[in-house]
């Protein structure tokens, strides 16, 4: 069995994809619900811009995506600060939905951000668990290697969107769960930057 | 006449479609939908009926319980929330905790785990780890030698333990138990002991994502461990406990004697683990 995990909705829409299909009529109001969907969704993928985030683009042959933390780091201990890694999915149902939910409480929440540098990793649902790597320095680790070496929990797959609240070392500030599900509201959010426990 | 047919037809059905896109999509951005503003020591509806059929009538102390609950408000899995048990008077042969229930109010079984314990533990302190399918209290309830009930409880922000996809890599060493001594012997001291249970402890609630079809349940349902021939505890459990069921407690270590943990799941497997204290 797979050990990679991606959005699981795709599994869970085929079935209605297939009855819309038996019909005209449905296929077009399908493709018009898609239409008004696609509108409808933030503009671009990603961290909203009032909550400046570092967007870090991956690097590497194709079958490996690694997103590089050195100089956010390096920012991060001249500045005192920590960081609030977010990795999302340019493919992602549920990535988007966080991001839309940070751009409609951004007013509220961006003041509360500003103990943390916002680091935006850009990726996609195609970058599974074995071929996502992070380095810092000279350093490059794979996914689950990379998890060990900080002392997080979560070293089974990757799941979109993820979250990590690190130091400058880098160490978790919290252990956090795999998604956002749990932290999409205003108090919720909240909580996890106080790192209340 | 096809064009125009489509034109307005398409016309209709797409401002249909947008605002039913829209509101869909509305709806979905919903952040929330779960209870958030919940305190750790709340009841719940299925606290209520849990309390009444398990111990009914009976007075619990939980203002200055003789028990603590220490479990994350939010954990990585849902499938794998480390929870630890603190109780805080030792045992003794004159007053000692004989019974701990642990409970997971809105898991589809909520009795988790059922411990007998004796004196022999020296301090009846557990850690082990739980699903947790939706937001919902964590509760335990240790029962002393002299009747008495303390209770603690902790809110937990996680979903899914209970169907979440099951890790299948070590099937081939389904019953393998261990029993380690992590910090060494402590003489005539409590002495923390490690034991872990290779088992997927599935739930009936995992979907296998290949066949699409549920795995039926197949869980330890009872470990008994022994020192020197006298119980140290015995535990009745359920799906509840996470994969690979592991535990850490305590014994005291006198003159030397085999610990022996006794492993029987859902399927009448049974499985033995021993290790030799000098």
């Amino acid at each position: 069995m797979s050990r990679h995990f991606k959005c699981p909705e795709t599994r869970a829409q085929a079935p209605a994809t297939r009855r819309f299909n038996n019909s005209g009529t449905w296929r077009r109001l399908a493709a018009g619900i898609g239409f008004a969907a696609f509108f409808a969704m933030p503009a671009q993928a990603g961290i909203p811009a009032p909550f400046a985030p570092v967007v870090i683009q991956p690097v590497g042959a194709p079958g490996r995506a690694e997103f590089d933390l050195t100089a956010v780091l390096e920012r991060a201990r001249r500045e005192n600060k920590w960081l609030y890694v977010y990795l999302g999915a340019s493919d992602c149902p549920y990535c988007r939905k966080y991001e839309a939910f940070l751009e409609k409480n951004a007013v509220e929440l961006v003041p509360h951000f500003s103990r943390y540098i916002v680091v935006d990793l850009r990726s996609s649902l195609s970058v599974t668990t074995d071929a996502l790597f992070i380095r810092i320095a000279d350093t490059s680790r794979p996914y689950v290697e990379f998890q060990k070496s900080i002392g997080d929990e979560r070293t089974r797959t990757v799941v979109y969107p993820s979250v990590w609240l690190l130091d400058g070392k880098p160490k978790p500030l919290m252990q956090l769960p795999a998604g956002t599900g749990t932290f999409q509201t205003v108090a919720e959010q909240l909580e996890i930057l106080r790192l209340e426990q | 006449m096809s064009i125009t047919i489509l034109t307005r037809r398409g016309l209709f059905l797409a401002a249909i479609a947008i605002l039913l896109g829209v509101s869909a999509l509305n709806a979905i951005a919903q952040p929330g939908g779960l209870p958030t503003n919940v305190k750790h020591t709340d009841s719940s509806p299925e606290w209520d009926q849990l309390r009444e059929k398990l111990f009914p009538g009976r007075r619990m102390e939980s203002a200055a319980s003789l028990v603590q609950l220490v479990v994350p408000l939010r954990a990585a899995y849902g499938a794998s929330v480390p929870v630890r048990i603190v109780s805080k008077l030792p045992q003794s042969e004159a007053l000692y905790v004989k019974r701990i229930t642990l409970l997971v109010d809105k898991n589809p079984s909520p009795v988790s785990a059922v411990l007998e314990l004796t004196p022999g533990l020296g301090q009846a302190d557990f850690e082990t780890r739980l699903r947790v399918d939706e937001y919902s209290h964590i509760r335990v309830v240790s029962e002393l030698s002299n009747g008495e009930l303390h209770t603690d409880s902790r809110y937990v922000k996680v979903s899914g333990g209970c169907s979440a996809p099951p890790n299948r890599d070590q099937l081939h060493n389904i019953g393998k138990t261990i029993l380690k001594l992590p910090e060494g012997i402590k003489p005539n001291e409590p002495t923390p002991l490690d034991l872990q249970v290779v088992h997927p402890n599935d739930t009936g609630f995992e979907m296998n994502q290949i066949s699409l079809l549920y795995i039926p349940a197949h869980f330890v349902r009872a470990i008994r461990v022994t020192y020197a021939g006298r119980p140290l505890f015995d535990a009745e459990l359920d799906f509840s406990i996470s994969e690979n069921p592991a535990f850490r407690f305590n014994f005291v270590p006198g003159a030397g004697g085999e610990l022996k943990a006794e492993v029987v799941d859902s399927k009448e497997g049974r499985y033995v683990a021993t290790l030799q204290v000098p």
